[in-house]
């Protein structure tokens, strides 16, 4: 009797905080995680339904509640880029506990409670956190518990050479042979040389009729078969991120399926996953999952008809306020507005806007097409005396950016006030391997100014006004130009009265 | 079964039952976005001939014709500008639309007249921004000196890594920039009030137990010192206060007079959880009985929540009410066009999640002329709070002291981020006296605790005509007590 009284006494508890979880989670979750915990707005923020990081070690939630979380996670095979704000100095110990009892006994999850108790000892253990989690830090000390493979009987042959392409297996020579009994292929598992290939073989068991989604990604070459049919393969020499895709519709049972995989020489990996009848997320075959691929789709962005592309983000390899300008013919800038230059130039694809345009939108984004070379990295005005061995960190003289004017042309002149002056800094395409610039002032200045056309880079004078800089990049200037290479290296020019310096950028 | 299903229609009931209520007193519309396009809507601007511009966060700038019409499926958009920088601000002024981007205050102009921007001028990019996503920048309308007010988000919302994050500066119409405020943590929007103050909403976080609405006087602190650093690189500005962790604004107030305290605190999670944009009703009751109160966006729960303000002792306070609910994303700006009456609405869910479950939204309000029963506004006595209605009274309930019920708490001013409430009193409503106009009620209350928020439930009192409140809640910071 008294057993049961203690019992339903505990029951009755239980079912008060679960009733307090609840309202709790509508406060402060649900906005983000959904009524339904499977992450609002169709699933654009992580679901809570069915995922490890909730269901699984509760120092793991318990952690992320306390102090936050940001930067890139996967749920449940999907990948997010999110922040979330820390609740530990709003929310108390049995607040925090209820909610995540709530979270873990809602929407099927079936996780034991959590008690006041247990997060009170892990708010003491990390008193010293003050910024928010990141994924792989947490995960370190908390893996999360993997399901278990679709793969059984998995095997892995290894043969050591240098392949150029998927070999023929038969016909090879096998080095060892292992028994994987995780049912997870890795490209890092055993001691390896450089140059390798992989032969796994084993059973995928299709839950269901249906047809089967196959996503393989590798670094370099791979190849995916089931019951001898081809699914998807990697068959250039590259990194991650690359992923491939193959759909084969399959009977509920066990089917042969042979993954191929060979390693070139420096970073290795593949990743395979799949979706299927009522898997609508991604289960991966791979120690490694799709984390190596960006968590973003492509966004491309790029010139409409005779319209420049104009990209305003951050750009990697410049500043902040750089302008990122792409020109119908394929050649493309990036002006800095900080240090008043075009300090990437590049031919090809313009910008990729996924990153920024995605999730919260962190990070830098590199220019999408080839070539790319960065030609300075500081203020490119200056006055002379102050340039007549190295081009100064920070010049002296003051020099604003004042704004752009798009051209009839599909051209495009940046404005900047410098020295007293009004400098217009114009930009035009000439066909698909040359930029044109014309820079002049509209009146004439005191001083002739400096100008930094290339900074920090090896520069070869290769005669008629013509300079080799990288990736077969060349900037030509106009004969009677005043340029000067300076000690380190600087390739400038001089500005004088109101005559323009044309410089032309070129690959070849 | 049938239990089940009697309970779920009288679920549905009560869904709809509500949902009718707002659309008594608001018409909420969808305005058609162009097809295909990703909208996501940081700011808009009313401009001449009844045209509706919107700037989105992938830095397209769009105008809408035909936003105030009855028929809405006829709108039609043109693009005007593109490439931008994550735009939260913008307004018509001289022939421009001028802009507060993530990096500066620009103006484009259509110079050639071919109905596209050409001339993208810079006016000023005094402040400093350096990769970091959460540095945004958020712009006013300009204010009675032509000036443009930016608040600027601390870097990550937590640290000042770029030069002015945390301040607010204003831009004058030359491009000169003049910092005005400290003590700044994550904006959501700026306007004005009726008589040209500027406001602005900061979010739940580090130094803001709660959300709340702050005025942006000139030379003030407004609470969180992470940036207190940058007055060195102003001529002759004082170092803004060091308020002292884990205490409490009402006694760092005393300590420090820059330090002008929260206008009206948002209860998190009790009135909205992240406010965004305000907008001042300037409209002479064409939107409601509502004059010279201010809307405030809300990202989250998907509102727009409604202030009225009052100035006591030299420092504003007053109380937020709940208002419009339902929008289909977060919103973000809000822009009342003061002629017509008609509220305009954007916003995005991206990155940070809504009640609303569109990932962006366009939408409009206007009155259906049925005025809701509500309080219209609450203010301070020396004993108590006099609230005025909306409609004539029920004398019975209202001048029931049993009609109201009161609660009030504080935030902890703190490094960590946000806070719980603390600090709980009970306020007792003792007498509640109605005037002569039969329209507003005098309450005595006994407990008043200054500088808290003062939570008041008024489920009892009903109309002449025998309705109940549409919304009895009201949220008021008595930061001063009136003599």
């Amino acid at each position: 009797m008294k057993r049961l009284v203690l019992f339903l006494l505990g029951a009755s508890a239980a079912a008060v905080a679960a009733q307090d979880g609840g309202q709790l989670y509508a406060l402060n979750c649900s906005a983000c995680h959904g009524n339904d915990g499977k992450g609002a707005t169709g699933g654009a923020f992580p679901p809570l339904a069915n995922s490890p990081w909730v269901t699984g070690d509760p120092a793991l939630p318990v952690k992320i509640v306390l102090h936050g979380l940001e930067g890139v996670v996967e749920v449940a095979g999907k990948t997010y880029n999110l922040a979330m704000p820390p609740h530990g100095a709003v929310l108390g110990d049995a607040e925090v506990a209820a909610v995540l009892s709530f979270v873990r006994s809602s929407w099927g999850n079936s996780a034991a409670v959590i008690t006041s108790e247990q997060v009170k000892e892990v708010r003491a253990q990390s008193a010293e956190r003050k910024q928010p989690w990141t994924g792989p830090e947490l995960l370190k000390d908390h893996p999360l518990k993997i399901e278990a493979s679709a793969l059984s009987k998995l095997t892995s042959r290894a043969y050591f050479g240098e392949f150029q392409q998927i070999p023929d297996f038969s016909t090879a020579k096998q080095e060892n042979i292992e028994e994987e009994n995780d049912g997870l292929i890795s490209a890092s598992h055993g001691l390896r040389p450089a140059n390798f290939a992989v032969l796994w073989e084993a059973e995928f068991n299709a839950p269901a009729d249906g047809e089967y989604t196959f996503k393989l990604d590798s670094d370099d070459l791979s190849r995916v078969s089931i019951k001898g049919t081809m699914v998807a393969e990697i068959l250039e020499i590259g990194p991650m991120g690359r992923a491939k895709e193959g759909k084969i519709t399959l009977a509920k049972g066990a089917h042969p399926i042979r993954i191929e995989f060979v390693q070139g020489g420096g970073d290795m990996g593949i990743s395979l996953g799949w979706k299927g009848p009522g898997v609508e997320n991604w289960k991966w075959l791979s120690d490694q999952s799709g984390r190596g691929a960006k968590p973003w789709p492509n966004i491309p962005v790029q010139p409409l008809g005779s319209q420049l592309a104009i990209y305003r983000n951050f750009i990697g390899g410049t500043t902040p306020r750089a302008i990122g300008i792409g020109f119908p013919t394929g050649v493309n800038l990036a002006w800095s507005a900080d240090n008043f230059a075009p300090e990437l130039v590049w031919h090809g694809l313009f910008m990729d806007g996924g990153r920024h345009w995605t999730d919260r939108g962190t990070g830098d984004e590199p220019p999408a097409g080839q070539d790319v070379a960065r030609l300075s990295n500081a203020p490119a005005f200056a006055a002379l005396a102050e340039t007549t061995s190295r081009w100064p960190e920070k010049p002296q003289l003051t020099t604003r950016f004042r704004g752009y004017k798009l051209g009839a042309a599909s051209d495009l002149t940046f404005s900047l006030e410098s020295g007293g002056c009004r400098l217009l800094d114009h930009y035009a395409a000439d066909g698909a391997k040359t930029l044109v610039r014309t820079l002049r002032s509209d009146a004439a200045a005191a001083e002739p100014l400096a100008v930094l056309l290339v900074r920090g880079k090896a520069v070869t004078a290769a005669g008629n006004g013509t300079y080799e800089v990288e990736g077969g990049l060349t900037l030509t200037l106009k004969a009677g130009t005043k340029v000067r290479l300076l000690e380190d290296g600087s390739l400038t020019a001089t500005l004088e009265g109101k005559a323009p310096i044309e410089i032309r950028y070129s690959w070849r | 079964m049938r239990a089940l299903s009697t309970l779920a229609s009288a679920a549905l009931l009560a869904t709809l039952s509500h949902a009718a209520e707002q659309a008594d007193y608001y018409k909420r519309e969808e305005i058609p976005l162009p097809p295909g396009e990703v909208m996501e809507i940081g700011s808009i601007a009313l401009l001449p001939e009844r045209k509706v511009a919107v700037t989105t966060r992938r830095g397209d700038l769009w105008i809408c014709s035909g936003a105030y019409d009855e028929d809405l499926t006829k709108v039609s958009w043109t693009k005007f500008a593109y490439g931008l920088h994550e735009p939260l601000g913008m307004f018509w002024r001289d022939g421009s639309l001028w802009l507060t981007q993530r990096p500066e205050v620009s103006r484009l102009t259509d110079s050639n007249k071919d109905g596209k921007a050409d001339t993208f001028e810079t006016v000023s990019a005094g402040w400093g921004i350096r990769g970091d996503y959460h540095e945004y920048a958020f712009g006013s309308e300009p204010d009675a000196n032509g000036d443009i007010w930016v608040v600027l988000c601390l870097t990550g919302s937590f640290t000042a890594e770029s030069d002015w994050r945390g301040w607010c500066v204003r831009v004058t119409p030359k491009g000169e920039m003049i910092p005005t405020c400290s003590g700044i943590r994550s904006p959501g929007g700026i306007g004005f009030n009726a008589t040209g103050e500027t406001f602005y909403t900061d979010n739940q976080g580090p130094w803001n137990g709660s959300s709340s609405l702050k005025w942006l006087k000139p030379g003030s602190f407004q609470g969180n010192p992470s940036a207190n650093k940058f007055h060195k690189l102003g001529k002759d500005l004082p170092a803004p206060p060091e308020v002292a962790d884990k205490s409490r604004i009402v006694s760092e107030r005393v300590k420090h007079a820059s330090f002008i305290p929260p206008a009206v605190v948002f209860p998190h999670g009790r009135i909205g959880q992240s406010p965004t944009g305000i907008a001042v009703d300037k409209t002479g009751g064409k939107f409601g009985p509502w004059d010279a109160q201010l809307y405030v966006g809300e990202q989250t729960h998907s509102q727009v929540q409604r202030v009225c303000l009052e100035q006591v002792n030299g420092i504003y306070q007053g109380a937020v009410f709940h208002f419009l609910e339902g929008f289909e994303a977060g919103i973000i700006p809000v822009r009342l066009d003061q002629k017509e009456g008609v509220l305009f609405v954007g916003g995005s869910n991206r990155g940070w999640g809504s009640r609303g479950s569109k990932s962006f939204t366009f939408e409009r309000v206007s009155p259906t002329g049925k005025v809701p029963f509500e309080i219209n506004t609450m203010k301070a006595n020396k004993d108590g709070f006099t609230l005025a209605f909306t409609e004539a009274l029920d004398p019975i309930s209202a001048a029931n002291p049993a009609s109201y019920d009161m609660a009030a708490w504080t935030y902890i001013l703190q490094s960590d981020y946000g806070s719980p409430e603390v600090d709980q009193a009970t306020p007792k409503v003792t007498a509640a006296k109605v005037a002569a106009d039969g329209k507003s009620v005098r309450l005595t209350v006994e407990g008043l605790v200054k500088g808290h928020v003062h939570q008041l439930s008024a489920k009892g009192v009903k109309s002449a005509a025998g309705n109940p409140l549409w919304h009895p809640e009201a949220f008021y910071t008595l930061n001063e007590i009136p003599n």
